[in-house]
């Protein structure tokens, strides 16, 4: 069977089969630097002076205070995904942002931040309520 | 066998020295035998704030080096005759000492003590491994600035990098009216950060300067609020639940507003 191909049917690029994925279960603290070939989910914070790289997607199950880098090796598909994107800076490919500077950071609801059309977007992230009542 | 515990935070100056010095007296007071250790080799202190330098004959290194016995080299402090303070040297460095005779000192000290205080020297070098090798718990010094907070974070990871599991923080120099009004971190925003136990809050205070410049920990003054949190963080040490102490200064005018129900 494909690896692409979902349980109940249809083949799918919504699942990647393919990638390296690593999961961390701890907050990573100031000056402590994680890098991955693949992606990489955190079960904790990310905090202020801390930083995540990945070649592949990152997601944070917690705060995303730190400097993040998803797509690290030029993969513009790349994205993060918060549950609060709180960025230092936020890095995808080679796209670097930061958050502007006359904003007080605030974030409420999960996010995901992406290329497209070239730009860095951040958006919130719809949960499956969302989705379905929308 | 006692505890060894140290106090540290990696920024300077916001009360590693201080807290110490309060610990160590407020345990003394409850008539526990407290060693009090000096790891800030070349910059000690810890002498002048417990106003015992004069009395000052042999050192850690002293010890370490084998040059005498740690009988010669602790002092008994002029209050509390529980109270004992193990020196640093000054004319040395950090590399004076190594961590494996830390972890030897630490040994020895606690088969006589009940507890044992280590006052970390700012930093994360050796100063800093130094200071931590023979410590079973750490406490973490912070103020409510972001740049104290952001080296706070930095050690309790290298705490946990080097296997000192849960550290407790003592949240130092907090001035209520100006959390109130939104210019100071609070102690939420601090924990949310840092995600570990709170051991207490201490208020900022004159007290805490006139004490020290004095030479006698403002543990000891029953006038002050500094004083009577320090005297919480103590009791917290020894296992026993105490409330946080109340920031708010209140006053006459404060009770009023609270009765009829402003906040």
């Amino acid at each position: 069977m494909d690896s692409k191909r979902t349980p109940n049917g249809p083949v799918s690029d919504e699942i990647e089969g393919d990638e390296n994925t690593i999961l961390i279960r701890r907050t990573l603290r100031s000056g402590q630097k994680f890098y991955y070939n693949g992606n990489v989910i955190i079960m904790g914070d990310v905090n202020p002076g801390a930083q995540v790289a990945a070649t592949g997607n990152i997601i944070v199950m917690g705060q995303m205070r730190g400097v993040v880098h998803a797509g690290a090796e030029g993969d513009e598909a790349a994205m993060v995904m918060a549950f609060r994107l709180l960025p230092t800076q936020l890095r995808i490919a080679n796209h670097i942002t930061r958050p502007p500077d006359d904003e007080v950071p605030s974030s409420t609801v999960p996010e995901i931040a992406r290329i497209k059309n070239g730009v860095v977007t951040i958006e919130s992230y719809p949960t499956g309520l969302d989705r379905v009542f929308r | 066998m006692g505890e060894v515990i140290v106090v540290t935070s990696g920024k300077g100056g916001v009360g590693k020295t201080t807290t110490t010095a309060n610990l160590g007296t407020g345990l003394a007071q409850l008539g526990y035998k407290v060693s009090l250790v000096d790891a800030d080799i070349g910059l000690r202190n810890l002498d002048v704030v417990l106003g015992l330098e004069n009395r000052i004959v042999y050192d850690i290194t002293d010890v370490t080096g084998g040059h005498c016995r740690m009988r010669q080299a602790l002092i008994k402090d002029k209050r509390y005759d529980g109270l004992f303070l193990l020196p640093a040297a000054q004319t040395k460095d950090k590399s004076a000492v190594n961590p494996d005779q830390m972890k030897v000192l630490c040994e020895d000290l606690r088969q006589e003590f009940d507890f044992v205080i280590i006052d970390c020297p700012a930093g994360i070098e050796q100063g800093f491994r130094n200071a931590i090798a023979g410590a079973d718990r750490a406490i973490v010094v912070t103020t409510p600035e972001v740049s104290a907070v952001r080296d706070a974070d930095r050690i309790v990871g290298l705490l946990e990098a080097a296997e000192l599991r849960d550290p407790k923080l003592i949240v130092n120099r907090v001035r209520y009216k100006m959390v109130k009004a939104g210019d100071m971190m609070s102690i939420d925003d601090i924990i949310d950060i840092l995600a570990i136990d709170l051991l207490g809050v201490v208020p900022e205070d004159e007290m805490v300067v006139i004490t020290t410049n004095r030479g006698e920990p403002v543990v000891s003054d029953d006038r002050c609020r500094s004083g009577a949190a320090y005297r919480n963080i103590v009791r917290r040490i020894t296992g026993e639940q105490v409330p946080l102490l109340s920031l708010d200064e209140g006053g006459f005018m404060g009770k009023i507003r609270r009765m009829i129900g402003f906040k």
